[in-house]
């Protein structure tokens, strides 16, 4: 679906990633993990289109396209999706108008009908219960004064609307307490199927109890520089990431 | 010498349209007067002039203007209509009361009369009076050379907005509308003022408003901006407040060349409560100019005054308020903001929020913010999918719809949201 390939970038001169090579094929589920600036934030900011960075080296193939010749709105109607770290508040925009506009103009570019008023609604309705996210919630402005359990609630609604083939969740979750990491896990696992990928971004391993990866990846100093199974993650969680740093400064 | 020279340039400017026929200048010679006396010690202003500063006039005073009596207009008015919303029309053409286009009340709680159907005593009553002619040259220049004008007077609780159009059509021509609206004790009346200009070039547009608003009364003013190309606008309105009344005005500029508004309010008895609001989104190489007063003489009284916009291409946006707590008037409340939103790096916004406070048992509050648009905000939404251009109207219409959100009669609410490409 995905194939990355020595992918290099830059924010204002200074290098963070250094040579990324990643494979992520349909159905399948990877876990990005890695110490603080290791460089997984941006690695998700790149791939969503964010242009404060600038890609100094490498390609990125999204289902035989060359995703780096894309505005972020261009990769998003692809079926690209983001779930942010810090998701922004929109004082003003209320969630349900936010949404439909999402989704009509997605479907605009593929040339098909705006989304009838039924339908929307059937739909928000279905996939909020999906995130236990409460319906009052919908009609307030986007995540504004939203607690940060309801703001990542939100954001794997707004995926479960808009149905992308990549889901890419960075660090998910940080900020959320047990019960609501459930809720979320609970969501992004229904949502899997076996025409679509996610790659999940995350410091610790709590989070791959519920959302189990096919694949771990640690990645540090802007590379990967270990891959393996779900058991790496265990690894990481019993013994930290100072033996990774240590092979990889040897 | 230079004083001279000047003069004769106001001289100049007012020959070309006095030897124009006024149907009603008969009836208030002696107000007309007053303003042709006005005129005598006055000039265009410069921008050495503070209450100038950001505002030339030189594209006004430059050309020689005449008025134009339409006798047939390019509309039929649906343009402006609110859906859902039943008001009774005023029109006005080219600052010409427009009997026949207007649907007048038949009920005793509004009365509408043309100037021409008022005695000299009934209009100076009313005229002038909280209105600045020894400063401000062109409300002398409305009150010498008025057009035509309308007096609206409630006299209780009015079932149904009034809905004041301004036709304008023509090139160099001068329309000088002047208005006088009256709430009567324990009145409600709701105003709602929209404009249509086809085929205008180096227009100029000069209204006067007077408001006055009676004890226990309740007065709206709803003002919606949405001017074709050629317009130069100068509105000016001015409102005088008894005990225990409310007034709320609210401009919503949409688009307009050149537009200098002016909105003034005296309030001149306790416990009552003044709304200002205003939203404004200049673009291309627009002006867009507020000027407001907020003048508190009594104690015991509150005011609420936000005025936001977004400035983007080369447009100049310009907000200057004022707030005045005058010695006697104690325990008010007052609170004015500014906010903008600067689109591009052409764009400027002069933002002038100023506080004269003499009394000491006081709150109030201002304070201006100019800043960018979220640029975090933009790629949130357009990770969702929108264009750039579509998540930048969202978060305009939704930093303007704060403003938006005041209006008093749903449908009109509904109207402008979508105006603002709201839902």
């Amino acid at each position: 679906m995905i194939s990355i390939k020595n992918l290099h970038a830059s924010i204002e001169g200074k290098s963070i990633l250094n040579g990324i090579n990643l494979e992520v094929k349909a159905g399948e589920v990877h876990a990005i993990m890695g110490p603080n600036g290791s460089g997984k934030s941006t690695l998700s900011s790149v791939l969503a289109g964010n242009e404060d960075y600038e890609i100094t080296d490498g390609s990125v193939d999204f289902m035989g396209e060359d995703l780096l010749e894309f505005s972020t709105e261009e990769r998003a109607r692809m079926g690209i999706f983001l779930a942010f770290q810090y998701p922004i508040e929109i004082p003003g925009v209320s969630n349900m108008n936010f949404l439909r506009t999402a989704i009509n103009e997605t479907r605009e570019a593929k040339g098909e009908e705006p989304i009838a008023a039924k339908e929307f609604l059937a739909k928000v309705k279905e996939k909020s219960a999906l995130v236990e996210l409460d319906n009052s919630l919908l009609k307030r402005y986007v995540n504004e004064g939203f607690s940060g359990g309801e703001k990542k609630r939100n954001e794997i609604f707004q995926m479960a609307m808009l149905e992308p083939k990549l889901a890419i969740l960075d660090e998910t979750d940080s900020g959320l307490d047990i019960d609501a990491l459930k809720i979320v896990s609970h969501g992004v696992n229904t949502l899997k199927n076996k025409d679509n990928a996610t790659v999940v971004i995350t410091h610790y391993q709590r989070l791959l109890d519920h959302i189990v990866p096919d694949f771990v990846h640690v990645l540090y100093k802007g590379k990967i520089v270990k891959s393996g199974t779900k058991e790496l993650a265990l690894e990481l969680e019993e013994k930290g990431y100072d033996w990774i740093k240590e092979e990889v400064n040897a | 010498m230079s004083a001279t020279l000047t003069t004769n340039k106001v001289k100049e400017f007012v020959s070309h349209i006095a030897n124009n026929e006024l149907d009603v200048w008969h009836e208030v010679k002696s107000i007309r007067k007053s303003g042709l006396e006005a005129l005598e010690n006055l000039d265009f202003p410069t921008t050495k002039n503070e209450y100038w500063k950001y505002s030339r006039t030189n594209r006004i005073s430059k050309h020689a203007y005449h008025f134009n009596k339409l006798s047939e207009i390019k509309s039929d008015l649906s343009e402006v209509r609110i859906d859902g919303l039943d008001t009774y029309e005023i029109v006005m053409v080219n600052g010409f009361f427009n009997k026949e286009l207007s649907t007048l009340p038949s009920n005793d709680l509004l009365e509408i009369k043309c100037f021409k159907d008022c005695s000299t005593g009934e209009l100076i009553e009313y005229f002038s009076k909280n209105l600045d002619t020894i400063s401000n040259i062109f409300s002398a220049l409305n009150t010498a050379y008025f057009t035509d004008g309308i007096k609206i007077e409630a006299k209780g609780v009015v079932d149904k907005p009034v809905h004041l159009i301004h036709y304008s059509e023509g090139e160099k021509v001068i329309s000088q509308p002047r208005n006088i609206f009256i709430t009567k004790k324990h009145a409600q009346l709701s105003i709602i003022k929209s404009s249509i200009n086809k085929n205008t070039t180096d227009f100029f547009y000069n209204s006067v408003n007077e408001f006055f608003i009676g004890e226990n009364s309740k007065m709206n003013y709803y003002v919606i901006q949405n001017y074709e190309p050629g317009m130069n606008v100068i509105s000016t309105n001015t409102a005088t407040q008894e005990k225990n009344s409310n007034f709320s005005a609210f401009n919503y500029t949409l688009k307009g060349d050149w537009i200098r508004n002016n909105t003034n309010v005296f309030v001149k008895g306790e416990n009552c409560e003044s709304n200002l609001f205003g939203a404004y989104q200049p673009t291309g190489k627009e002006h867009i100019d507020n000027h407001t007063i907020m003048d508190h003489i009594m104690p015991n009284c509150e005011s609420n005054e936000h005025y936001k916009g977004t400035v983007g291409d080369k447009a100049t946006g310009v907000f200057n308020g004022k707030v005045f707590v005058r010695q006697d008037a104690q325990k008010i409340n007052a609170f004015q903001s500014n906010n903008n939103i600067l689109l591009s790096d052409d764009a400027t916004m002069n933002s002038k929020p100023e506080l004269e406070i003499y009394a000491d048992d006081v709150k109030c509050s201002h304070g201006s913010t100019s800043g960018q648009l979220d640029e975090d905000a933009v790629f949130y939404l357009q990770s969702r999918g929108l264009s750039k251009e579509s998540a930048t109207a969202l978060l305009i219409g939704a930093f303007l719809g704060e403003v938006v959100e005041k209006i008093e009669i749903p449908e009109l609410k509904e109207a402008v949201l979508e105006m603002y490409g709201m839902e």
